[in-house]
């Protein structure tokens, strides 16, 4: 009995053919690599590059498994692992039987059988992967799925690149006829079709030459259209782990790209897969900007910059020349944007579109001749009064000028716990209930604390989303003296911006002053403040109150910082209120609209406002009252429930104002 | 094309409580913001677009202390070349002394254009720009909302009164006092101003430019500031918005309109 | 005998108002005085302006050429100073406007005769002028005094003195003065006039106006004040910061560069009541102003005033109206 193998070429001549095409395909796959990443590596370096258990982590999950892509859509998961673990095991049998040919011949007996049986299913895996794929976007016509040429041709050509495959194995199966020729199924079925050898065997080495050359073809084409993914989102996955160094505003030059290192991955990485248009709440508001034409826009101006060729993506050139002409990369595009993270949350390849906007915003920032007139005023209010609002600084305290807290810029007290109420609650009488509110819940929990008073400078987020470094870094450096001077360690904000900006922003940025210039504190959000207060005893309800109420997470509070439960935990701790969720909570909460500069600058070409949909939202579950953690989020629900004419069936309630009700510690009932 | 902008530090003073100081010939600065003048604000624009649509240089000039640096910073971020401060020391300023101060340095200067402000937020004289023209013995104008330099003249557009513009034609070199609303000014970001710190900023001192003591003298000063008298003033309607939209519906309907 | 001149303005061949309201007050300061007064025409040939003017001064100096048809700076300014150096006149007066703007700086210079511009007051004290004028913006008024010196150059801001109707008057002596030889090529050329306040709306017609300024704050707010006009039957109209940044095209704007107008009732909402928006407004019936800013400059000039924010005082209005 012959030990089951298969013979390397059998029936090919001028073989070496073969091998030059494979080197000029190679070559050719080497090169369009090594031009991204020569646009990679004109980034600004700000991304630690070592090595990382997480990295390895995330991309064992992310990269191999796809566990991103199964969230929200089981079945692109699942296709996607087919063509993945297809095409990844016939890329490895095709390096084993290298290996067998050149190095040494192991593929025999019962190895080899095992081993063709793994090549079948992989090679089936695969085809079941690309149809479905194909039927997926062009049968079903998957909205958030893309339908280019490009599109078309490479989930196609991958295709015929696998059945030519099993056609090649089938023809030769047909003509060999060995015993061990049912293993390879695909092939043998295929090749029960002829059943005269020598027919087949002056064909055989074209469809064998096709195959070759189809194959090398797709290797070479992998750096210049879509399928570069396969590169650059690995790396990106395992770039995930890292942190980001800080950005000193002062070094960046004009030179240098705005982005960093790894933002110039993004671009590569990004699998048009659409997920983040689903999600981006701008575009649900039938605005004119979506994370990925953003990301191609930007994409598509970074290549032309940098790549010597002009434009990496030929297939993309080629192809969507066809199209209406290419919009520009327009400098408006950014101010779209309102940093809610939802797109980064469900991007299958962490796409960091928030970060790359606010770098794009800081670049047209300093030209200074694209920023919107109110937001420029916004900026100048914010320098010379410390507050985005007024163009004063005189009322800053005024909210709390009946009740008596102490300010800790005079007191002098060390380890006093520090109120930050934040510009907006401060000095927009709505969201000034709010500070009213927290404060007489701090008293009833006999909680000591102080506020900055008129001297409370701005934390700098809006700023830093709108993409003015510098003045973050003035705004933060005032911050961090006062902090200091006053000897403030604890800290609780009113608005998750603040909180988030402190919690986060400020580390990075401090980490580039030397040790002992660092200033150390502790911040938290007044959530977490009542979650605890309501936990050890220090608050206790006792009133009933019959209503039911939902719960809008705010972006910087829920997805920017994982924060969920602690209110929730507050709101369900009072008797008789029954929560319900609206169907976008939690980690796929819909943005109000107010964050990323948009407080300042709302109504940009919106079919409907983003507040309306999600005030729409909370009335939709029958909930007498949207309760919320954010004075921009109240702010612009409760604008919302106006325009949508939504008074009289909802209300709009701060987390402090429903505890405040459920203690009983205003008679006055509200408005 | 060569331009030269003088600008001028003013306090913000358009939502601010103003108080008079205890001399009662000026208000009280201490809590004030100080920032550009917003006619000069449009005047560096101005020179700045044409600078970048016709190449040259823009040079923006200040008299003032070193606070005022700020608003020469603020110029070269928005794209001047050169700044020139020219500290007065203790001397008392009105506008023919500015003006002659301002004509000394700029004799010196080569310049196609000189860009003002029509008037300044402080004293509301509108006085330096034109009187400075004068000094220099260069073709003037006011109010302008147009410029186009073309070649060694310009067409210019003046605001006059009641909706009615002018178009006219002045030959170069020429000093034009800017009006507000002449083009959209730049924002200017706090990273722009770190980055013109390497920009030549000059700063001379008044006691070295050699001019004569009349030169110096003021012409006119304020005696004294006083908060206008209440005159018969408006009938105020006081209580909340409903029973005041009440009260403003009879009045209207009163004087005859039919709403 | 002194003199006491006035520089006539004059406009596509009509005597601005400005002009009576100049000779007006000099009239006053002469009789306090005993000076003479003077009244300047610089005009185009057979301008024929020089008569509407008899009866308002003692002497009325003409000069009527062609070049002086439109106002320019050079020409206007060279035979001026020949003027001011010949009769040296005690106080020489000047309109705030467009051409004051630019002439009596340079004059100033020129002459090296002290200047004050814009002024609302003019007495004198002491043998020489003392005057009025607004600061910052119109928050503050100052009283200036000059230097001594042989002659003193005031610009008037208009509307500050308002004459009566008829003006029992002098009978003025007409002198036509010859053009000077030697006068320099002027810099500036006239080309043309511009009308920039013609647009669909015109607000000058309305009986009812609603008018906003900054206190709008932002573009999108105007949205809900046009309802309010809607609704009240109001045309919309606005003070020039909301014409700046573009909020509304020119049409709207109400003040010295845009329209007079006068309708029966003018709601000024947000609108700080700077003097270039107020003189737009003297011909109004009833002026009633909403404005946060207790102590805003329009509280001086409006009938009625309410001190609140403008958006909860229109959305009253609003509400009122729909329900009435």
């Amino acid at each position: 009995m012959i030990i089951p193998y298969r013979a390397s070429y059998w029936s090919i001549v001028s073989v070496w053919i073969f091998y030059v095409l494979a080197a000029l395909a190679v070559a050719v796959f080497v090169f369009g690599v090594i031009s991204h990443v020569s646009v990679w590596s004109r980034g600004a370096r700000r991304q630690g590059m070592g090595f990382s258990g997480q990295g390895v982590f995330n991309l064992f999950l992310d990269g191999l498994l796809g566990r991103r892509i199964f969230r929200g859509d089981v079945a692109a998961g699942t296709m996607h692992f087919l063509i993945l673990w297809g095409f990844l095991g016939l890329f490895v049998g095709t390096v084993l039987i290298s290996a067998d040919y050149w190095v040494y011949p192991f593929l025999k007996g019962a190895v080899y059988i095992g081993y063709s049986l793994c090549l079948e299913l992989f090679g089936l895996m695969l085809t079941i992967g690309l149809v479905w794929a194909l039927i997926r976007r062009y049968l079903q016509r998957v909205t958030r799925l893309e339908r280019r040429i490009q599109d078309l041709m490479v989930p196609v050509w991958l295709l015929v690149v696998v059945l030519s495959g099993f056609l090649v194995e089938g023809v030769r199966l047909s003509s060999q006829r060995p015993e061990w020729g049912a293993w390879s199924f695909i092939g043998h079925g295929i090749s029960l079709f002829w059943s005269d050898p020598r027919a087949v065997l002056s064909v055989y080495p074209y469809i064998w030459w096709s195959h070759a050359i189809l194959s090398l073809g797709l290797v070479a084409a992998i750096p210049f259209c879509k399928l570069f993914h396969v590169l650059a989102a690995p790396v990106n996955i395992y770039l995930e782990g890292q942190p980001d160094l800080p950005i000193p505003a002062e070094t960046a030059t004009a030179d240098e790209e705005t982005f960093s290192t790894r933002q110039m991955i993004f671009f590569d990485a990004c699998t048009r897969c659409g997920r983040c248009v689903e999600v981006c709440p701008s575009t649900g508001a039938g605005e004119s900007f979506s994370p990925r034409e953003f990301i191609a826009a930007v994409r598509e101006d970074l290549l032309l910059r940098h790549d010597p060729l002009k434009s990496l993506d030929w297939f993309a050139r080629w192809s969507d020349s066809r199209k209406t002409e290419k919009p520009d990369l327009d400098p408006q595009m950014v101010w779209h944007c309102t940093s809610c993270r939802a797109c980064l949350e469900v991007c299958p390849v962490y796409v960091a579109t928030p970060k790359v906007i606010e770098r794009a915003r800081s670049r047209v920032v300093e030209d200074g001749t694209q920023v919107p007139p109110l937001l420029s005023q916004t900026l100048e209010k914010l320098y010379k009064y410390n507050n985005p609002w007024e163009a004063s600084k005189k009322n800053r305290a005024k909210w709390s000028q009946d009740l008596e807290i102490p300010d800790l810029t005079k007191t002098g007290e060390e380890d006093a716990l520090c109120y930050f109420v934040g510009c907006t609650t401060a000095l927009d009488t709505r969201a000034q209930d709010l500070a009213r509110s927290f404060a007489w819940i701090l008293t009833h929990a006999g909680v000591p604390f102080g506020t900055l008073g008129k001297n409370e400078p701005c934390c700098g987020d809006i700023a830093r989303r709108v993409g003015e470094d510098g003045l973050f870094e003035e705004q933060m450096e005032s911050c961090l003296a006062l902090f200091e001077r006053n000897n403030i360690r604890r800290v609780v904000t009113s608005s998750p911006h603040c909180f988030h900006t402190f919690r986060n922003e400020y580390p990075t940025c401090q980490a580039l002053r030397p040790p002992d210039e660092k200033v150390h504190f502790d911040v938290r959000h007044y959530t977490q403040v009542i979650g605890e207060l309501v936990s050890e005893g220090s608050i206790r309800f006792e009133k009933r109150l019959n209503i039911k109420v939902t719960y809008h997470d705010p972006c910087y509070l829920g997805r920017h910082n994982r924060i969920y439960d602690a209110p929730r935990k507050v709101i369900r701790s009072i008797p008789g209120i029954e929560l319900v969720e609206m169907s976008h909570n939690r980690a796929n909460s819909l943005c109000c609209g107010g964050g990323g500069g948009r407080m300042w600058q709302q109504d940009l070409d919106s079919k409907i406002k983003m507040s309306e949909i999600r005030v729409r939202e909370a009335a939709d579950t029958g909930a007498e009252i949207v309760i919320t953690a954010c004075p921009l989020c109240l702010i612009m629900l409760e604008d919302a429930r106006k325009t949508a004419s939504l008074e009289d069936t909802l209300r709009v309630m701060d987390l402090n104002e429903l505890v405040v009700m459920a203690l009983g510690l205003q008679s006055e009932s509200e408005e | 094309m060569d331009v030269i902008v003088c600008v001028k530090q003013v306090p913000e003073v358009i939502d601010a409580d103003l108080k008079i100081n205890r001399e009662a010939t000026g208000i009280e600065k201490e809590d004030l913001v100080m920032h550009i003048n917003d006619w000069d604000n449009y005047a560096v624009e101005e020179a700045v677009c044409i600078k970048e649509a016709q190449g040259g240089t823009v040079t923006a000039i200040t008299i003032g202390d070193d606070e005022s640096e700020d608003v020469l910073r603020r110029a070269l971020a928005m794209g001047a070349d050169k700044a020139i401060r020219i500290d007065p020391g203790e001397r008392e300023l009105d506008s023919f002394v500015i003006s002659k101060i301002l004509a000394k340095v700029i004799k010196d200067l080569e310049y196609d254009l000189v860009l003002t402000g029509v008037q300044a937020d402080d004293d509301n004289s509108g006085m330096v720009g034109i009187m400075l023209a004068e000094e220099l013995g260069l073709s003037h104008a006011a109010v302008v909302t147009g410029v186009q330099p073309e070649g060694d003249a310009a067409t210019i557009r003046m605001e006059l009164e009641g909706g009615l513009d002018e178009i006219a034609k002045i030959k170069l070199p020429s000093l034009l006092t800017v009006q507000t609303g002449i083009n959209d000014p730049r924002y200017v970001s706090i990273m722009g101003i770190r980055k013109a710190r390497n920009k030549e900023l000059a700063v001379v001192e008044l006691e070295d430019l050699g001019i004569h003591e009349d030169h110096l003298t003021p012409m006119t000063w304020i005696e004294e500031v006083f908060i206008p008298p209440e005159t018969t003033g408006a009938e105020m309607i006081e209580g909340d918005a409903a029973s005041v939209a009440a009260q403003l519906i009879k009045i209207m309907k009163e004087k005859g309109v039919n709403i | 005998m002194g003199e006491i001149c006035v520089v006539i303005e004059h406009r596509k061949g009509e005597i601005r108002d400005i002009t009576f309201e100049m000779l007006f007050k000099a009239r006053e300061l002469c009789r306090a005085f005993s000076h003479r007064l003077t009244a300047l025409v610089l005009a185009g040939k057979d301008s024929g302006l020089a008569n509407g003017l008899a009866k308002w001064a003692d002497r009325v100096v003409v000069f009527e050429d062609d070049r002086l048809e439109t106002f320019n700076a050079d020409l206007y300014k060279d035979i001026l100073n020949r003027v001011i150096q010949e009769d040296r006149p005690f106080m020489t007066l000047m309109g705030h406007t467009s051409w004051g703007m630019d002439l009596a700086p340079a004059l100033s210079v020129k002459t090296g005769l002290p200047l004050a511009t814009d002024c609302v007051d003019i007495q004198a004290k002491d043998g020489r002028p003392m005057v009025v004028r607004q600061i910052y913006s119109g928050k503050l008024f100052s009283r200036v005094s000059f230097k001594e010196s042989p002659g003193y150059l005031i610009t008037v801001r208009p509307g500050a003195f308002l004459p009566p109707d008829a003006e029992a008057g002098s009978e003025g002596e007409v002198v036509n003065q010859d053009m000077p030889a030697d006068l320099a090529e002027p810099r500036t050329t006239f080309v043309e006039f511009v009308d920039t306040g013609a647009g669909e709306i015109d607000i000058t017609q309305a009986d009812l106006l609603v008018s906003i300024g900054r206190g709008v704050g932002e573009e999108e707010n105007i949205a809900t004040i046009r309802e309010l006009a809607d609704r009240m039957g109001a045309t919309l109209s606005c003070s020039r910061p909301v014409v700046d940044k573009n909020w509304l095209p020119k049409f709207h704007q109400v003040g010295t560069s845009g329209k007079s107008v006068r309708p029966k009732v003018y709601l000024a909402l947000g609108i700080s009541g700077a003097f270039q928006h107020v003189a737009g407004i003297t011909g109004a019936g009833t002026v009633i102003a909403v404005n946060k800013d207790r102590k805003a400059p329009i509280f001086r000039v409006a009938d009625y005033g309410v001190a609140d924010d403008l958006f909860k005082v229109a959305d009253a209005l609003k509400e009122k109206l729909a329900g009435a």
